[in-house]
């Protein structure tokens, strides 16, 4: 899938549905399938172009979830302002993790990364003095742009179209450009990048603390869209595990993988439920078994994800011109 | 203080069954160089295995240890050649992912065959207490503790004088060298997965009548398991069952100095400062954890 | 030719039986429906299908009494896994499905959730469960909750500590010596955190302990030890299930002796897992729950009566058990207090269904529970009319003991004594 016509499309979809679609419901399905791919994207940036495989980015997620509604509960700021500060705290835990990085590889890397989402999560479950503790934040909701309060689904498609565009540029910066080569050589073999020069460690600590404060954005804007924060949601591994899941399955290292990834997921969950609801709610549960079977799958027959894997195959159809 | 004795006695009950747990993880990444995620949805299988023997058989937990084995090792053998084989020469990342899938789809399927409720193997005996020099402990609690002492015994021994023992040293030393040497490295992942899932599978049948069993309850003891196999550096056995103590001992008195809040807490700094402190863990080698093989 | 031409007649005979069939299933005029929202997969769906079971029996009830506004009341269904699913949902309840009113959502992290999006989408939301006291207090219009919060929960236990076990226990409230124990959820957290206040400010109990815990945890060794060396004459532990049984078992082991156990709620103690688990070693404890075996039925008022008979009816035809459980009262008792308000509306917009619940007036006997009925203007039922009733394990069964005017059975071991005394 070479070029930009898939993401082009993708992209220009996103933008013309809400002025089509009227039902709120698949209004709100977009907005998740934009937003999960965009924090999933984010994730991407670390876990696909840096090759550091995190397993807690739910961290920063829920860093940027709770700044925004102490913030806007407590002192009644902007969470925009929220935003930003949620993105500064998650920067500075993405430095601290970079850091780790920089001294574990492989598995000893993601084991770090769950204790730091777990510490936080059991910082917010007992600080009851300031986050409220296990009951969690329910967001004021108050109507405007600037208070991000914002009931129309279309309006925000497309708030989080911009974040999920800027998330795509920088994703598709990281493949062409020359910091890109680096981190691409740090990401297949840091050793033989360090000796040619490449300033691996900084790059690596860039890349992580970028994609923290970028997953926090997103923590933000999920937090005023749904209007409840709970630490055990919000920090919780299974919410780590679905980020990589939308870059992994969609397609690692490139940018529009996590897009189709959480597009490809959320529509699985949403029309399971839809269908079987309350009857056959047992059977809904099925949606868990198919993600961890495809995942298991995927990383035998495409371990690139899905959007790589098509391309290689459209690829393989036989050319009538000679190749070289 | 009174309270010693019985929070030393209690270290020791949970420490020993953490060391079951633990003895097998460290084993597989030890021998495969591989992380197990789905390590705790094994534990909470095993519990499932000694819940329906019990509850359509009639049979006790400990027959189930004892006839089940077979069952298990077969089961721990049957989800390498499924879903890690395919997978064993690719990448870290790619491995990590294999084991999250899997842990993903285990637990999925308990849910949806025997659904969230939670389940109980009421032994007759199961509120037995044992009382002596001020120190109580429950029946069950300590039969788990003794044979999961007899089974890692059992298991070092293995390790140590078998034939099947020493090839999986030498694969876990050096697994090029190993298969030059005429060693189906093949086979011997094999085996050693099948015998860390054996241990973690027959965890789950000695604690089913002291916990409840649902499909979740894999998490919260295998994270712990996490803890102590870095803490007793990865692939190192005895380490991980010396720091399956530490960690219990950490919970343990810490929960009574500080808050039981706190404890996850507690173990869980610990992690984060080994990792960064010494990330080989105790007794691991320096370096292994830079270079991630 | 002929097999053909039978095929056919047969065919279309067994069509217009059908069609006939069909016509004839609706005895009441058309339908009304509503959005049912509860978690019925992941962690939360054991107590989930509970809920949606009471909503269902409930549901039949009503429909063999004249249905809602004179329709027949029909469920859509939502599966709340976790906050985001239950803003989706019942995006999806209201938009797809066009219900005006969601009910559910049983925890306090979902119904948060569940409530902002039906408010957005100008649809009522009828909670039956969950206990955040912030619910109804973030100024939405529509939101209403037939369920006291978890400050209710704490209000009553101490309550029931104050006026009853204290003078059994031969000690003046200001006395006691209160430990606090708890699963630390949000759940846990709002009930202990209320308890812990009332206690202290209206009686000045004394606090002789507080312990947080993971209701996943593996021990509660340390934390028994702790709580003997502080000596309580009352374990208010709010328990969220496994945890319950854990620390009962350990309590034993450690001969922990305390003089009672309150709990509050439809988990831990107040769960038939704690009954499952123990058989008659689980006598003692009490919690806080709606009514069970020994109401006297002949105390509610007469409508109270009759529903109240029917109900039970109805569970035991479906499940089997003479005792319904936590789940079924919490949801059957609102659902039953959304038909009256419905009829007494006779309409389900906003403006005037809110007039309808501000001012109905109903007192304690008179629905499912020995509930009454008085909403106040945060769409809160009030504590004092909705009865709650302290439980206690007697004989490896829930018995109600409290309050003494609504049951024949009284409360036993007092102070609970020896560990092997409770027979």
């Amino acid at each position: 899938m070479r070029g930009p016509w898939p993401a082009v499309a993708f992209f220009a979809a996103a933008a013309l549905a809400p002025l089509v679609v009227r039902d709120a419901f698949l209004l709100d399905g977009l907005v998740l399938i934009l937003l999960w791919g965009t924090t999933g994207a984010a994730w991407n940036l670390a876990g696909g172009y840096a090759g550091q495989v995190s397993l807690g980015h739910a961290a920063f997620f829920g860093l940027g979830a709770y700044a925004a509604a102490i913030l806007g509960t407590r002192w009644g700021i902007s969470p925009w302002i929220g935003l930003l500060v949620g993105a500064a705290l998650a920067t500075a835990f993405g430095f601290i993790l970079g850091f780790l990085s920089n001294r574990l590889r492989g598995p000893y890397f993601g084991l770090a990364t769950i204790a730091l989402s777990q510490v936080l999560l059991i910082v917010a479950s007992r600080w009851r003095a300031f986050t409220s503790g296990s009951e969690g934040i329910p967001v004021s909701f108050r109507p405007g742009f600037w208070t991000l309060g914002i009931v129309d689904k279309r309006v925000w498609v497309y708030v989080i179209l911009v974040l999920a565009a800027v998330l795509y540029v920088v994703q598709l910066y990281l493949e062409r450009s020359r910091r890109g080569y680096q981190l691409a050589a740090v990401r297949e073999d840091e050793d033989a990048a360090l000796s040619l020069g490449v300033p691996a460690r900084r790059l690596k600590v860039a890349a992580i603390a970028v994609s923290a404060a970028l997953t926090a954005v997103c923590g933000t804007l999920w937090t005023q869209y749904v209007g409840f924060v709970d630490p055990l949601y919000v920090f919780s591994v299974d919410l780590s595990v679905r980020f990589c899941l939308f870059a992994i399955l969609g397609g690692i290292g490139t940018p529009l993988g996590p897009f189709v990834g959480a597009a490809l997921i959320t529509i699985l969950e949403t029309s399971l439920r839809a269908r079987f609801g309350g009857i056959g709610a047992g059977l809904v549960g099925i949606y868990l078994i198919i993600y961890g079977t495809a995942l298991i799958v995927t990383m035998r027959v495409a371990p690139q994800g899905l959007l790589p894997w098509v391309g290689a195959l459209l690829r393989r159809r036989p050319d009538p011109r000679p190749t070289g | 203080m009174h309270a010693i004795p019985q929070l030393l006695a209690s270290t020791l009950l949970l420490g020993g069954i953490y060391a079951l747990i633990a003895v097998g993880l460290t084993l597989i990444f030890g021998v495969m160089r591989v992380v197990n995620f789905a390590h705790g949805e094994f534990l909470m299988l095993g519990m499932y295995l000694a819940f329906w023997s019990f509850t359509l058989l009639g049979l006790d937990p400990y027959v189930t240890l004892v006839l089940g084995l077979p069952v298990i090792f077969g089961g721990g053998w049957l989800s390498y050649r499924l879903v890690m084989q395919p997978v064993i020469h690719a990448s870290h990342n790619v491995q990590i992912f294999t084991t999250v899938g899997l842990s993903i789809a285990l637990q999925a399927i308990a849910l949806v065959l025997w659904s969230a409720d939670a389940q109980f193997v009421r032994t007759s005996y199961y509120a037995v207490v044992v009382r002596f020099g001020g120190v109580a402990m429950n029946l069950a609690q300590i039969a788990a503790f003794v044979v999961a002492v007899l089974f890692t015994t059992g298991l070092f021994a293995f390790m140590r004088w078998s034939y099947a023992g020493k090839i999986m040293r030498a694969t876990a030393q050096d697994r090029h060298a190993a298969s030059l040497m005429g060693i189906d490295t093949g086979r011997v992942f094999a085996l050693t997965w099948a015998v860390g899932i054996t241990c973690v599978g027959a965890a789950g049948v000695l604690l089913a009548p002291i916990y409840p069993v649902y499909p979740s309850i894999g998490l919260q003891f295998v994270l712990i398991a996490y803890v102590a196999v870095v803490l007793g550096g990865l692939g190192d056995m005895v380490g991980a069952v010396i720091a399956s103590l530490v960690v219990a001992f950490v919970e343990v008195v810490g929960s009574y100095q500080i808050g039981t809040a706190w404890k996850e807490v507690l173990y869980l700094l610990l992690f984060i400062a080994i990792l960064v402190i010494r990330p080989a863990g105790l007794f691991g080698q320096r370096g292994a954890e830079v270079i991630g093989t | 030719m002929r097999h053909v031409k039978w095929t056919v007649v047969v065919g279309l005979v067994a069509l217009a039986v059908g069609v006939v069939g069909a016509l004839q299933a609706q005895p009441l005029s058309g339908e009304y429906k509503i959005g049912v929202l509860e978690p019925l997969t992941g962690n939360l769906a054991a107590e989930g299908k509970r809920h949606l079971e009471g909503y269902e029996i409930v549901r039949d009830l009503i429909n063999e009494r004249g249905g809602v506004m004179g329709k027949k009341l029909v469920f859509v269904v939502g599966d709340a896994v976790d906050p985001t699913v239950a803003a989706s949902e019942a995006t999806r309840l209201a938009t797809r499905e066009g219900v005006k009113i969601i009910t559910g959502t049983f925890s306090s992290t979902l119904c948060g959730a569940a409530s902002e999006a039906a408010a957005r989408q100008n649809v009522i939301y009828w909670e039956t469960s969950c206990v955040d006291p912030r619910l109804t207090k973030r100024g939405l219009k529509s939101v209403y909750r037939t369920e006291i919060d978890g400050t209710g929960f704490g209000w009553y236990n101490v309550e029931f500590i104050a006026k009853h076990l204290a003078h059994r226990l031969g000690k003046k409230t200001s006395e006691l010596r209160i430990a606090y124990l708890s699963e630390d959820s949000s759940y846990g957290q709002s009930v202990t955190e209320s308890a812990r206040q009332r206690a202290k400010a209206e009686f000045g109990m004394e606090e002789v302990a507080l312990e947080y815990y993971t209701f996943t945890t593996n021990d509660l060794t340390p934390v028994i030890l702790k709580l003997k060396n502080a000596k309580p004459d009352v374990l208010h532990h709010i328990a969220r299930n496994q945890d319950a049984i854990l620390f009962w078992r350990q309590a034993r082991e450690q001969n922990f002796e305390v003089k009672a156990v309150v709990h509050a709620g439809a988990t831990g103690y107040g769960s038939p897992d704690f009954g499952k688990a123990f058989g008659n070693d689980a006598n003692g404890p009490f919690a806080l729950l709606e009514p069970g075996p020994g109401l006297i039925i002949e105390k509610l008022r007469p409508e109270g009566q009759q529903i109240e008979r029917a109900f039970r009816q109805a569970v035991k035809a479906k499940t089997g058990s003479d005792v319904p459980t936590g789940g079924h009262q919490l949801a059957g008792g609102g659902l039953w207090i959304l038909k009256l308000v419905l009829d007494a509306a006779k309409s389900d917009d906003p403006d005037k269904f809110r007039a309808a619940v501000l001012a109905m007036d109903l007192p304690v006997g008179s629905a499912i529970n020995g509930w009454g009925v008085k909403f106040d203007e945060n769409g809160q039922n009030t504590n004092a009319r909705v009865q709650h009733y302290m439980l206690q394990w007697q004989g490896g069964q829930l018995v109600t003991v409290w309050p003494e005017e609504f049951t024949t059975n009284r409360a036993k071991w007092i102070p609970l004594g020896a560990w092997d005394q409770r027979k």
